[in-house]
């Protein structure tokens, strides 16, 4: 090619191939960090499994031999010594709206996504190893039917704006012995496609490998998605954020594909009143408070955008309110930068929100900006109405005159909430969880790596958004065998 | 100088012919521009408390050179940045106390008891000399424009202006039987300019035909969403709403439901009624192209008097993969030879006429700026695409300048084919937040889904 434009290949289960002269297509791709590829309409085969046959020599690796593999990948997705993936970092960077230091906190931990003990626990805790590598006998007079857990055709449409994602969704399709589609996201078209051409480096003919595929394609590209999207071609789509993703897909959707759709999610904290008691207790709410909102910059769906705070709004109450945001910016400084730091774009649209409620001081207060974080009080029981929008560590506060109305305000889309003080948890978790929350995580500690330590220490093959993908993405198949004369009567009496 | 303009009194270059006014040279024009904008401002500062708090925040106490204005132009949202509680408890004293922020009248003095609906708030406003309307975005959050009696007169002679200029008919002379396919009456800003103009225009009430004879009443646009959620909770009743606003709602609903067939057999009535004559159309030009669309597909065309007019608004907004040749449609059905269109907000008085060659072009008494992402001025030469700010100088009792959320491409020099003189605007125009996004950026944090079922009913997308 006579231009700079980068290329990337389509990976086409152990195959790359490369855009060439008459087989390309140029792709904006976001904040100048345009790309090329092959023509993804002239490679439908190459991407898609059409014969469910050419599963058995994935069905027929033992799990120990996969796991093995994947761990051997996570020993080489280092930044620092892999090409593809500085590559793959450079373009996150120009492209995704993370600041350098936290985006290269988020590549150092991919290799964590590939340690041997988590996958392990995460297989036999979500499927069974058992299960996966092979058929098990139900106990007792049961035990003429066998199960097991069988890979499936899996397309991922997957979510850029972190990409751990990405090698998520690698380990995941291996673990459960499946063909793996990845259809990237144009914020970040290259990690996905970086750990598979490692994974082709390191062992190009293994079964995992044979089953990666991962291309780029617009959003509502009809010729892909139908062709694509059949259930001749696919078991089960993931489809990360929500509308903008299934959108496009919708009608093509038929009885017999499963789609996982992890919809967009918001996340919130609660802080009781009794963190108004000390200022010890409202320097420690603060900074939970700060590391809640503050990680990777509040990109993550993870990350509180609201605040509901057990106060009265008279002047002299709203006001503690406001200390108490004081306190949570200033405590922005005591991130490590690896996980947050000033932002280098203003967020234009969030600011001029921000300054239109400011004008009205009989029911808000705003402090801060889009740079350095900030934040609105409300001095109502309600939230503001551009609370979607919230970003670049700025966060609503809003009065209610008891934590449990909070539950008003929370439904499916709840992912996180944050809470201050523990004591009032016991209180809270079941109307919440009713409510359709996913997660409830703590906020004390003190300083901002035990917060955040404190809300992401879970146990390998943990609930995500409130399901199981891995028990979901395989086909649990039961194999009936006779049964001896006499079980099987004494099942039919009953 | 070819006619003589009182900066102090920008109100009344509306009474001038368009032709006129775009015929001041660009030079003259800006001057004079620059005056008014810098005594409007001068005027208005510390008289309406909102835009006091901007300029004092600002530091902004003068007008010097046009530019100046960008800091304390209110974006349009300050129009809608009450608490929506304050509407579902039908607050009036708190959302009055909001208005009055806005406003150089003191709305303090307004009697408000006995108060139970928007609407009859906005009719205690206009009984005190208010002309507040409101206009809904695509969140269903009501904004209103805190306009009085003061500024009916430009209001109104702008309005006859802007409608020679689309049509060529000067309705001080010629009255002409008008139809539009929508609601009647109301406080929503293109009906309430209806009843304050359009019927004028049309030669009195039985000259007018709406499709239909009563219109959506602001408390359930402004409650829109919020019903459809407590509906889905099963909650409805908790909302304390009059029940005939309930039993409203289902007939709007179902009114949406039949609608594009009820514009058929509408269209169909009037099109018979008033074969031979000549007419003035109006609508949406999604409503429109729907009835000549359903109207060729049968082999049928108006025969109206061939010198009759159409005038349209809002763009396709509303109707999903028009054909590229969806205006000559429009023209070919309706049997008239161009398609009257303009482009403005609500807030400012100035809406700008479409010319012959494509382009609206704005009159001196609205002044158009570009800001780029970053809030910048940008240039006022050759071409230009950035954010459009709007100074309207000529309200005396609000503060008339508003950046808007669109994108625009101006041509400042002043060569268009038409013969019209003043900055104009391409016909393109898009939000200037879709620029910022992508088409297919996906993420696992919430985005905007604000979705509102009741105006899609209503306006017959769903």
């Amino acid at each position: 090619m006579m231009d700079d434009m980068l290329e990337i290949p389509i990976i086409a289960r152990g195959r790359l191939i490369m855009p060439s002269e008459g087989d390309c297509v140029d792709y904006a791709g976001r904040g100048g960090a345009g790309f090329r590829q092959a023509d993804p309409h002239k490679h439908v085969h190459d991407i898609v499994l059409g014969d469910t046959s050419k599963l058995r020599d994935l069905h027929d690796t033992p799990m120990a031999e996969i796991i093995d593999l994947l761990s051997a990948l996570g020993d080489r997705l280092k930044l620092d010594d892999n090409e593809l993936l500085q590559q793959s970092f450079e373009l996150a960077l120009k492209a995704g709206g993370l600041e350098e230091p936290i985006l290269r906190g988020v590549y150092d931990a991919l290799p964590h996504m590939f340690e041997r003990a988590a996958m392990i626990a995460m297989v036999d805790k979500t499927i069974g190893i058992d299960y996966i590598d092979g058929w098990v006998a139900s106990a007792g007079r049961f035990e003429s039917a066998r199960i097991r857990a069988v890979g499936t055709r899996q397309l991922h449409i997957t979510a850029g704006n972190v990409p751990v994602v990405a090698a998520m969704t690698v380990a995941r399709a291996g673990l459960t012995k499946s063909d793996l589609l990845i259809k990237s996201p144009s914020n970040d078209p290259l990690t996905a496609n970086a750990i598979a051409r490692t994974l082709i480096e390191l062992s190009p003919d293994h079964p995992v490998t044979k089953h990666i595929a991962v291309a780029y394609w617009k959003g509502g590209d009809e010729f892909m998605d139908s062709q694509v999207i059949r259930t001749s071609r696919i078991d089960k789509i993931t489809a990360w954020g929500g509308m903008s993703s299934v959108k496009h897909i919708q009608k093509f959707l038929t009885p017999g594909i499963d789609l996982t759709a992890l919809n967009p999610k918001y996340s919130m904290s609660m802080i009781g009143r009794e963190t108004f008691a000390s200022e010890a207790a409202m320097d420690e709410a603060a900074v939970g408070l700060a590391t809640i909102v503050g990680f990777y910059n509040q990109t993550a769906c993870a990350n509180t955008r609201i605040v509901y705070v057990e106060s009265g709004t008279d002047e002299s109450e709203i006001d503690r309110v406001i200390e108490l945001g004081r306190k949570m910016v200033r405590a922005f400084d005591l991130i490590p930068p690896l996980l947050s730091t000033p932002v280098t774009l203003r967020n234009r649209e969030l600011e001029s929100e921000m300054e239109a409620v400011a004008l009205d001081d009989d029911f808000y207060y705003v402090e801060g900006d889009t740079l350095n974080g900030g934040f609105v009080v409300s001095k109502f029981n309600d939230r503001v109405d551009f609370y979607d929008k919230l970003s670049n560590r700025v966060v609503n506060f809003v009065p209610v005159d008891s934590l449990i109305d909070v539950v008003k305000w929370c439904d499916d889309t709840t992912q996180t909430v944050g809470i201050y003080p523990e004591e009032r948890r016991d209180e809270l978790i079941d109307a919440f969880a009713l409510a359709g929350v996913q997660r409830l995580v703590p906020l004390s500690g003190g300083d901002p790596m035990t917060v955040y330590a404190g809300m992401h220490h879970m146990p390998p093959g943990s609930p995500h958004d409130g399901i199981e993908p891995m028990r979901r993405s395989v086909r649990w198949v039961i194999d009936m065998r006779p049964a001896d004369s006499q079980a099987a009567q004494s099942i039919a009496a009953e | 100088m070819s006619i003589s303009l009182l900066p102090d009194n920008p109100g009344s270059w509306t009474y001038r012919r368009f032709e006129d006014l775009y015929a001041i040279p660009r030079e003259e024009r800006e001057k004079l521009q620059l005056e008014a904008v810098r005594i409007n401002f001068a005027r208005m500062r510390d008289k309406v408390p909102a835009l006091k708090k901007l300029a004092d925040r600002q530091g902004v106490d003068h007008i010097d050179k046009i530019e100046d204005v960008l800091p304390v132009c209110f974006d349009h949202r300050v129009l809608k940045n009450y608490p929506l509680s304050i509407i579902e408890n039908r607050d009036f004293p708190k959302l009055t106390q909001w208005l009055d922020k806005l406003t150089a009248h003191d709305l303090s003095r307004i009697d408000l008891t006995g108060l139970t609906t928007i609407e009859s708030w906005l009719e205690r406003l206009e009984a005190f000399g208010m002309l507040v309307t409101y206009s809904s975005g695509t969140t269903g959050k009501l904004s209103f424009v805190p306009r009085s009696y003061d500024e009916l007169g430009p209001w109104k002679f702008h309005f006859y202006s802007v409608n020679r200029a689309c049509s060529g008919v000067d309705h001080w002379q010629e009255k002409l039987p008008t139809f539009s396919p929508m609601y009647r009456g109301g406080y929503q800003t293109m009906m309430k300019m209806m009843s304050l103009f359009n019927v004028e225009m049309a030669g009195g009430e039985d000259h007018y035909h709406t499709m239909y004879d009563s219109h959506i009443p602001a408390d359930l646009m402004a409650l829109s969403g919020r019903l459809q959620a407590a509906e889905d909770k099963g909650e409805v009743a908790s909302l304390g709403l009059d029940p005939a606003l309930l039993i409203q709602r289902q007939q709007m609903m179902e009114q949406g439901r039949r609608r594009e067939a009820d514009m058929e057999q509408w269209f169909g009535k009037l099109i018979r009624d008033f074969k031979g004559q000549k007419v003035k159309i109006g609508g949406t030009f999604s409503d429109l192209y729907r009835v000549a669309k359903a109207g060729l597909e049968k082999g049928m065309v108006c025969e109206f008097d061939p010198g009759s007019v159409l005038l349209g608004g809002g763009g396709m907004k509303g109707y999903k993969d028009a054909p590229a040749d969806w205006e000559d449609q429009i023209k070919s059905f309706f049997g008239v030879g161009k398609l009257g269109n303009q482009y403005g907000f609500s807030e400012c008085i100035g809406n700008a006429p479409l010319c012959d060659a494509g382009f609206f072009h704005f009159l001196p008494y609205t002044v158009p700026l570009l800001m780029d992402g970053e809030g910048r001025a940008l240039p006022r030469e050759g071409v230009q695409k950035g954010r459009l700010v709007l100074v309207d100088p000529i309200p005396t009792s609000y503060w008339g300048g508003f950046t808007s959320g669109d994108e625009v491409e101006m041509h400042w020099d002043e060569n268009c084919d038409c013969g019209w003189g003043g900055p104009r605007a391409s016909k393109t125009i898009r939000r200037f937040a879709e620029n910022e996004g992508g088409d297919d950026k996906i993420t696992c944090a919430g985005s905007q889904a604000a979705y509102n079922e009741f105006m899609e009913f209503v306006q017959g997308v769903g």
